[in-house]
């Protein structure tokens, strides 16, 4: 039985105590951000998406998208939840106050996006990737289409949506062949066809302001001939109200597995009026910009999933009464024990989660450098920052998403036959969170992303930014026993991760195909160190807590007790995963394709 | 006849003087005549001042200021009786057949009997040079072509006519091939001989098609240059290197020395352009600039191109052609740069083909005037080899192009084969004939192809180069120094002491080594392995510890670059044999480190006992200080001398090919009796030198002319050469020097600014002044 309680608790744990989210007010411009400002922001986001988001989250996914004559029409209640959304500033948290946003930390956005993701994923996405194209727009834009549409996108009257994808062209954008035509005043006319398009039409804003990505007509062949333009549904007038409609259409939304409140649409583009956003040719640099923030932000949808999922099968595993414990009825009053006190039930309930809390401190670190890398005025702490967001960015999101995957089933499972019929809403998490996995990058792209791009670039440049503050942490606490339950593990894994990294490094010089082979296993090695990290940073933050009384034992002994789950029970997973990376590559790259 | 002990130079030109003091180098006194400028108070005032620009110049003439002072200058009006002294007299004035005659009939009255007389003519016949001359000056003389600049470029073609002695051919082929390091090519009497006949031809051809095909400068250049194996200048740059203004004067002389029916004709061709930028001045680097230059208008230098299309200057811009890496499939290519590549190749190599037996003998001769005369990484023989000749007939054919007979007679068959380990090429007769090399020649290119390594693993391998004696090959990327080599040295060592009498450590790369392999050593800092490293500097210091006091001799064989870890390595061997042309330093500084495989200590130690210094422990301590801090490199054999970096009795070898025998010569004379060196001590002044060298460091940085971590780095150094916490009163062992390189070292790898400095240099090739 789904049920969503914000984890507010632990967002600020993650917040104040883990990374010290106090300290971002010293950056220049953000002077204002305080834990006086966080902390009711956090709970009016709580709020909202508890009440109000939460509630549609199943009877959207009954009901899906409608469509119509070209008319999308969300399911019931999205309209109302939308206006409640945009009027309580959700849409303008994270943007620029210059455009009327509020400038909030992405530390603090990490946090709110988390909490949306979990209570309504399809909802998440129309103002999701509004924020994306914003950003984008800011980058590249030109003063005027700034003026014009940020403040309409910010306040969230208008919405924002990013076309890549076309039938034949998806990873590969190079192969894009949709053009766009200059015209004498500037414009450009735009025709093609673009699929996959989420958000593409809605009922939910007055006007949709669509990216595109699209060819000139003196372009250079493959991805070095690709500009980005802008594409309103409706020309805006003078005033800034919606004009005359445009040359572009919906010719169908997708029939998919998940995210059904979500409307996944076919965009014909005829002759449509557009503006070049950025440089001509340059248009996959400009994507890039909203392609990075987006691939952290559906990390996070991974990770919320990963805690509603949770949330769920645990109040099952409390009530449902089945069975006695092991060693002897625990509740010799009921006709049954809960089943939460079979080792089994616990095993999925710890990994779920310690997915959830280790990817929460994770991301947050990220969101941490992002703020960094935007504000600080020390160039070597922006490289650092940025380096470092480089080389998390491909780890959160195919990580955070594969764990939203593997908890989502674990919350079937705990539920049984309760959780895979939909009336309980558990199976939902499942066709929601694989999407995750596939768009913005499918996570085999990512651990390319990883393997080819990231640790070879700068001679391991960005890998310094990760490897170098956990080296120091292991040797810096070599010393303290009562930390050794989560450094020994943690250091163990460490090596491990090097020396598969150098592995990696020297055989991916040789032969490119062995670097492909091992990226996955790769990526997640990765990802578990990363955790594993954040795990004994948790931990000795604990301790130190509960040494300082502050009252709140349970929570900090919970802590610990799922630190050390992970340590005991998760981690080692990368003594398989680093035999599995060391074996090589060949008994793929050397399989007959004939006998496939 | 006698050895040849004394030379003249006659004519103190670019090629003249460069000539002059390149037999200089050789360790020969020179006589380096010109004219008595008109009116001049100074009547040496031409060869005395080409000596003074030589000695300025870079790169350097000259391989030492001692080479320097082996050059007497003098005029031809005052100084010809001098030349009764000389054996060898060279004549490099201008190209003009009546100032040659008439100086050569100078010559003939004032030189002594048996002497040498030749000309380094490039495009007068020799039978027209001697005409009128007498039997004798005949017997005596032949054309002895050097390339520009002639200390560098390896490659001497001579001419002989059939009334040249043969002694007098022998003494001077002898002479150039030991004391000049030449290889020697023989070419027929013939205009332009071998390399200009091809090599101007080239260039032609592809600056007349590059207009035709409507390419740009850059692109041009990009095609024809390394992905060709050509050097990086191109066709263009190195038009402007050498002048724009002289091609019209070799052009005029093979137009006219050549038959009508000669591709040469067809492929000389007005162009307007070029016209146009000779009248402008835009002659190359020399004059204005040609069809590169720097333009300083405004202010600020911007890089410009003459654009082929337009005729004017515009921002250099970066070719975008897709080039593949392989020659053949450059020339398949249907795309803008496979079509001028194919354009270009086809008729240069056809023509190359047309040249055997017109002006060589033999194939390896082109191949080897094209590598060592222009500098090309293979002859044209071997481009055709690579290409298949049955795939390039074909070609050939089905553009309806001429297929030279030479092309006939291989009927699909290779120029080249190996044949029972033995490499033969294909004669004009149709049947395949054995390379010879020269006497006394040992090559490890020729050793490989008949057996097997002792020890091989991705960057090193072992070989038996017979009489007892091992090689120790670097195969890694620009020989850079790894794990991998370590390991198999640990491993030779060894192996050597059972079975063999003495090793060498050679090889035949462009540089001997270029260092450390920093790449590797930045991804483990990257990635916080500190224990990979810390191994990484023990095993060194180890390992060429273990060569030192190995129970056999080891002879150094540097050619070329021997930077950081691969001078260290040579500081360890008992001896050298370097070739003349081996740059060696210690450059760790550049990169934020210091030496920590025992190069502080060697040169200490070098310094201490064989420095020509003052007393105490501090001279030694401050020169190798100086050294080192500024990352000095010398600029050859015999600069290495004077720095220590050989050892007073090291030998040099100036020819390239000769450089292993010698080797091996050495490393077998030190085999008899050998007994390995005693363990130095060393006393070393300690902390207050430290500071001393702090001061010096910390004046040049407020000077400019050291950075702020220069500073850092100098100070760290400092810390080791003082030797650390010691004092004048106690003695270190090697192990204390070698735990403060260590120690020292480890600190440096820790520091961003370090970091930041290898990652520039392996980034951009560029040092980081940070």
């Amino acid at each position: 039985m789904a049920t969503y309680k914000a984890p507010l608790r632990d967002m600020r744990f993650v917040l104040y105590e883990l990374h010290d989210g106090a300290a971002l007010s010293s950056l220049p411009g953000l002077e204002d951000m305080t834990p006086e400002l966080f902390d009711p922001v956090l709970e009016e986001a709580a709020k909202v998406c508890e009440e109000v988001l939460f509630p549609l989250n199943r009877s959207g996914d009954e009901e899906g998208c409608q469509f119509e004559n070209g008319v999308v029409r969300t399911p019931k209640g999205f309209i109302e939840a939308y206006k409640t959304f945009r009027e309580g500033g959700w849409t303008s948290i994270t943007a620029d106050p210059a455009y009327g946003g509020q400038g909030i930390p992405n530390i603090v956005n990490v946090l709110i996006t988390e909490m949306i993701c979990s209570a309504n994923l399809s909802f998440g996405l129309y103002p999701g990737l509004t924020q994306g194209a914003c950003k984008a727009l800011v980058a590249h834009g030109s003063d005027e289409l700034k003026e014009r549409y940020m403040p309409k996108l910010v306040e969230g009257t208008w919405s924002g949506t990013m076309c890549l994808t076309e039938p034949h062209c998806g990873t590969d954008l190079g192969l894009c062949r949709t053009k766009a035509v200059p015209n004498d005043d500037g414009t450009y006319r735009l025709s093609g066809t673009k699929i996959f398009i989420s958000a593409g039409e809605h009922d939910l804003t007055e006007n949709i302001i669509h990216f595109v990505l699209a060819r000139l007509p003196d372009a250079p062949p493959g991805i070095k001939g690709i500009s980005l333009f802008l594409v309103p549904k409706f020309l805006p007038n003078a005033d800034g109200t919606p004009g005359k409609r445009n040359g572009v259409s919906c010719g169908a939304i997708e029939h998919k597995m998940g995210i059904k409140a979500s409307a996944t649409c076919v965009l014909n583009f005829d002759e449509a009026t557009a503006w070049l956003v950025g440089s001509p040719h340059k248009g996959m640099r400009s994507m890039f910009t909203m392609m990075n923030e987006e691939r952290l932000a559906v990390g996070l949808q991974g990770l919320g999933l990963a805690e509603v999922s949770y949330q769920g099968a645990v109040a099952y595993a409390r009530e449902r009464l089945q069975g006695r414990s092991l060693s002897g009825a625990k509740y010799p009053d009921k006709p049954a024990d809960p089943i939460i006190v079979h080792p089994d039930v616990r095993r999925m309930l710890l990994s779920m989660r310690a997915a959830a809390e280790g990817c929460r401190a994770l991301g947050a670190w990220v969101g941490q450098a992002v703020d960094i890398a935007a504000h600080t005025d020390d160039p070597k702490a922006k490289q650092e920052a940025e380096d470092f967001v480089a080389l998390m960015t491909p780890i959160v999101k195919a990580l955070f998403t594969d764990y939203g995957f593997e908890t989502a089933n674990h919350g079937v499972q705990v539920m049984g036959g309760h959780g895979y019929i939909r009336e309980h809403g558990m199976e939902q998490y499942v066709r929601d969170a694989r999407i995750a996995q596939v768009y913005e990058g499918t996570n085999g792209v990512q651990a390319l992303d990883l393997v080819g791009r990231k640790l070879g670039a700068h001679m391991g440049r960005n890998l310094r930014s990760f490897f170098h503050p956990v080296a120091e942490f292991i040797q810096s606490r070599s010393d303290n026993p009562a930390l050794s339950r989560y450094v020994d593990p943690l250091t163990k894994a460490f090596v491990r991760l090097q020396q598969a990294t150098g592995q990696i490094a020297k055989v991916g010089l040789k032969r490119p195909e062995e670097a492909g082979a091992a990226a996955t296993e790769y990526l997640r090695l990765f990802g578990l160190v990363a955790l594993a990290y954040q795990w004994a940073r948790m931990a000795e933050v604990s301790l130190k807590k509960l040494e300082e009384k502050t009252g709140e034992d349970d929570f900090y002994r919970a802590k610990l007790a799922t630190g050390a789950f992970f340590m005991d029970r998760v981690l080692p997973q990368t003594g398989a995963l680093f035999s599995s990376i060391m074996a090589g590559g060949s008994t793929m790259i050397e399989f007959p394709e004939a006998a496939f | 006849m006698a050895e040849i002990a004394k030379v003249a130079v006659i004519g103190a030109g670019v090629m003249g003087a460069g000539i002059a003091a390149h037999v200089a180098n050789a360790g020969v006194p020179v006589l380096l005549l010109d004219i008595v400028p008109k009116g001049a108070d100074n009547r040496n005032a031409i060869a005395e001042g080409a000596i003074a620009k030589m000695q300025k110049a870079d790169p350097a003439p000259f391989m030492s200021k001692a080479a320097a002072r082996l050059v007497t200058p003098g005029n031809t009006e005052d100084d010809l009786a001098k030349l009764a002294d000389c054996d060898w007299i060279i004549e490099a004035v201008v190209e003009k057949l009546d100032v040659k005659q008439a100086l050569y009939r100078r010559i003939d009255a004032v030189r002594k009997a048996g002497s040498v007389v030749s000309s380094n003519t490039s495009t007068i016949p020799l039978a027209a040079l001697t005409k009128g001359l007498g039997e004798t000056f005949a017997r005596d003389f032949l054309i002895t072509h050097f390339f520009n600049p002639p200390r560098y470029m390896r490659l001497l073609e001579i001419v002989t006519s059939p009334q040249t002695r043969p002694d007098a051919l022998e003494a001077v082929e002898r002479f150039a091939d030991f004391k000049l390091g030449k290889s020697v090519v023989h070419c027929k009497d013939r205009p332009g001989f071998i390399g200009n006949r091809l090599g101007v031809y080239w260039l032609q051809t592809a600056v007349v098609e590059a207009f035709d095909l409507g390419l740009e400068v850059e692109e041009a250049d990009a095609v024809m240059g390394k992905p060709m194996g050509f050097p990086k200048t191109g066709v263009f740059g190195l038009l402007d290197l050498v002048g724009l203004d002289l091609m019209p004067h070799i052009h005029a002389s093979m137009t006219a020395a050549l038959p009508k029916n000669d591709p040469y004709q067809q492929a000389v061709r007005d162009l307007p352009l070029i016209d146009r930028m000779l009248a402008e001045g835009y002659t190359g680097r020399k004059g204005k600039g040609g069809f590169y230059r720097l333009n300083r208008d405004g202010g600020a230098k911007v890089k410009e191109t003459l654009s082929l299309k337009t005729g004017e200057y515009r921002p250099q811009q970066k070719a975008d052609l897709d080039i593949p890496k392989d020659i053949k499939a450059q020339l398949a290519s249907d795309t803008k740069a496979g079509r001028y590549a194919w354009a270009v190749m086809a008729r240069t190599l056809s023509y190359a083909a047309m040249l055997v037996p017109e002006v060589a003998d033999d194939i390896a001769s082109v191949d080897e005037a094209m590598r060592l005369g222009y500098a090309w990484k293979q002859g044209p023989f071997e481009m055709i080899d690579r290409l298949g000749t049955e795939w390039f007939v074909a070609r050939l054919e089905k553009d309806g192009l001429p297929v030279p007979e030479l092309l006939r007679t291989a009927a699909g068959r290779p120029f080249y084969r190996v044949e029972n380990g033995r490499r033969q090429m294909l004669g004009p007769d149709g049947a395949y004939h054995d390379i010879v090399r020269p006497d006394g020649v040992l090559l490890l290119e020729d050793i490989k192809r008949t057996r097997e390594p002792l020890l091989k693993n991705g960057s090193a391998a072992l070989w038996d180069i017979g009489d007892g004696v091992a090689c120790f090959e670097f195969t890694s990327k620009l020989n850079t120094i790894d794990a991998d080599i370590m390991a198999l040295l640990a491993k030779a060592t060894k192996l050597v002491a059972r079975d063999f009498k003495a090793m060498v450590i050679y090889n035949e790369g462009t540089a001997f080594s270029a260092g450390a392999n920093l790449g590797l050593a930045l991804f483990a800092v990257n990635i916080a392995a500190w224990p990979i490293l810390e191994q990484m500097i023990t095993e060194g210091q180890a390992v060429y510890k273990g060569l030192k006091y190995a129970p056999f001799p080891v002879v150094g064989a540097p050619s070329g670059l021997a930077l950081g870890g691969g001078c260290e390595i040579l500081l360890h061997c008992d001896a050298l044999q370097a070739h003349a042309e081996s740059y060696i330093g210690l450059v760790e500084c550049g990169v934020g480190l210091i030496p920590a495989w025992g190069g502080c200590k060697e040169m200490l130690h070098r310094w201490s006992t064989l420095g020509k210094l003052p007393k105490g422990p501090m001279p030694a301590v401050a020169k190798v200080f100086e050294m080192i801090s500024t990352a000095t490199v010398a600029k050859s054999a015999a600069e290495a001398k004077e720095l220590l970096f050989l050892k007073p009795n090291d030998g040099i070898t100036m020819n390239r090919y000769r450089l292993l025998a010698d080797a091996k010569a050495k490393a077998l004379e030190l085999a008899r009796d050998y007994v390995p060196p005693q363990e130095p001590e060393f006393v070393l002044p300690g902390e207050s030198a430290a500071v001393a060298m702090g001061l010096a460091a910390e004046s040049f940085h407020r000077r400019g002319l050291a950075t702020k971590h220069d500073l850092v780095v100098s100070g760290t150094l400092a810390e080791v050469l003082s030797g650390g916490d010691t004092d004048v009163t106690r003695t270190l062992r090697e192990s204390d020097v070698l735990a403060l390189e260590f120690s020292r070292f480890q600190k440096l790898l820790h520091h961003p600014d370090t970091l930041a400095r290898i990652e520039h240099v392996l980034e951009t090739g560029k040092p980081l002044r940070n």
